[in-house]
């Protein structure tokens, strides 16, 4: 079995970072809103607020910081950037089909987020009694997460990534506009490599 | 065996490429309005539908491209942006073909889902309660239902190029004027001229 350690290793050594098995591990997760509509996540990011909107400055890692991806999730955002349930905003029909690229290479191909709840998360599932003008009922709020199988994917120190996104309608097969004041988040989770310093500076 | 050690063991058995860029696979296909039927099978038809309906053009993978199949996901969707109970909670069996072999055979697949759902372990349970007294129609973003899910116990390699599908049976199941999906998901490999991040 593979560890995500391991995996961060595995792709240091073949990279040639000698110095990122130095490193202090952690956890860490990155996200960002796409609040241009431009069909891209992450891209954009230097110009967004910190943390309203995205808890990156730029899209790569500095020196020897790393994240190993192991969960891919995706929400909406209002336009106060409060984080809201996809399905509730689009409807259960909704899809979003992803690549995921680092560097100059497409590591997630045509991958679907179904708005009704995708592969994965029904381990997690999210519901809540609702009060509405005719009474109490229990609604499901789906998960929009794609859990890696293996050990994940690993974005190394200063390369670039980002998602590329498209949302449709799976039914009509028509591409699906946002409704107005809603723009789509992305988180990418997993085990982060935070630099360290063994000496003072 | 983990999932990569599978499908490097069976990629190798066949002679298959085994230096792509590792990855999550998520595959599915769309059939629309397919109405009251006793046989649906997914992954054969791939005409007419979109990026938002399919992500194959047939129904294989490329050469250098092989995934194993660890999860099924089966939704029934209407034209209303509603989620429905997938074949209106009659029974019903999946079965998976890889080539000239059946790898899933009649696996019912409403004792993972429904009220009267049964998870296959501890966890692996699909959602199993609804809310009937909901008016999803005045509401359509109230979601009352799940998905089918069901983890495989086993992995199950589809090698590349080598045709595949998925087959749902039934005795006259309603599956509306919308339409069904089924996504096939687990680790796989993409095509990768060099090295894997």
């Amino acid at each position: 079995m593979i560890t995500a350690q391991d995996k961060i290793l595995h792709v240091a050594n073949k990279l040639g970072l000698t110095s990122l098995k130095d490193m202090q591990a952690s956890t860490g997760a990155v996200y960002d809103v796409d609040t241009e509509l431009s069909g891209l996540l992450f891209t954009n990011s230097a110009r967004h607020q910190n943390p309203g909107i995205t808890n990156i400055t730029e899209n790569q890692f500095e020196v020897n910081e790393a994240l190993l991806i192991e969960t891919i999730s995706f929400y909406a955002s209002s336009n106060t950037h409060r984080p809201l349930n996809l399905q509730q905003q689009l409807g259960s029909n909704a899809i979003i089909v992803f690549d995921l690229v680092i560097g100059n290479k497409r590591v997630m191909k045509d991958t679907p987020i179904f708005a009704s709840g995708s592969p994965y998360t029904f381990a997690s599932v999210g519901q809540r009694l609702q009060g509405t003008t005719s009474g109490v009922i229990l609604q499901y709020f789906p998960r929009h997460q794609v859990y890696m199988e293996g050990a994940g994917i690993l974005i190394p120190p200063q390369v670039q990534y980002y998602v590329d996104y498209r949302v449709y309608d799976i039914v009509t097969g028509d591409v699906l506009t946002l409704p107005e004041n809603r723009s789509l988040g992305c988180y990418l989770f997993g085990t982060k490599v935070l630099l360290n310093f063994n000496t003072s500076i | 065996m983990s999932q990569i050690n599978k499908l490097g063991f069976v990629d190798s058995k066949l002679g298959a490429p085994t230096n792509g860029q590792q990855t999550t696979r998520i595959l599915f296909n769309t059939i629309k309005v397919p109405g009251t039927t006793s046989s649906l099978t997914f992954f054969k038809n791939f005409q007419g539908l979109s990026n938002g309906q399919t992500n194959l053009t047939q129904n294989k993978l490329d050469s250098m491209e092989s995934m194993v199949i660890k999860t099924i996901w089966l939704a029934q969707l209407d034209e209303e942006n509603i989620l429905q109970v997938f074949g209106a909670t009659l029974q019903q069996t999946v079965s998976i073909i890889v080539g000239n072999q059946t790898v899933v055979k009649n696996l019912p697949i409403q004792f993972n889902q429904g009220s009267c759902g049964q998870a296959f372990d501890r966890l692996h349970e699909s959602g199993g309660s609804s809310a009937d007294d909901v008016d999803v129609r005045t509401e359509p973003t109230r979601q009352v239902v799940q998905p089918v899910e069901i983890r495989l116990l086993t992995d199950i390699v589809i090698p590349p190029q080598v045709a595949f599908e998925v087959r749902i049976e039934s005795n006259n199941s309603v599956y509306g004027d919308g339409a069904v999906v089924c996504a096939l998901s687990g680790y796989g490999k993409i095509f990768s001229a060099g090295n894997s991040f």
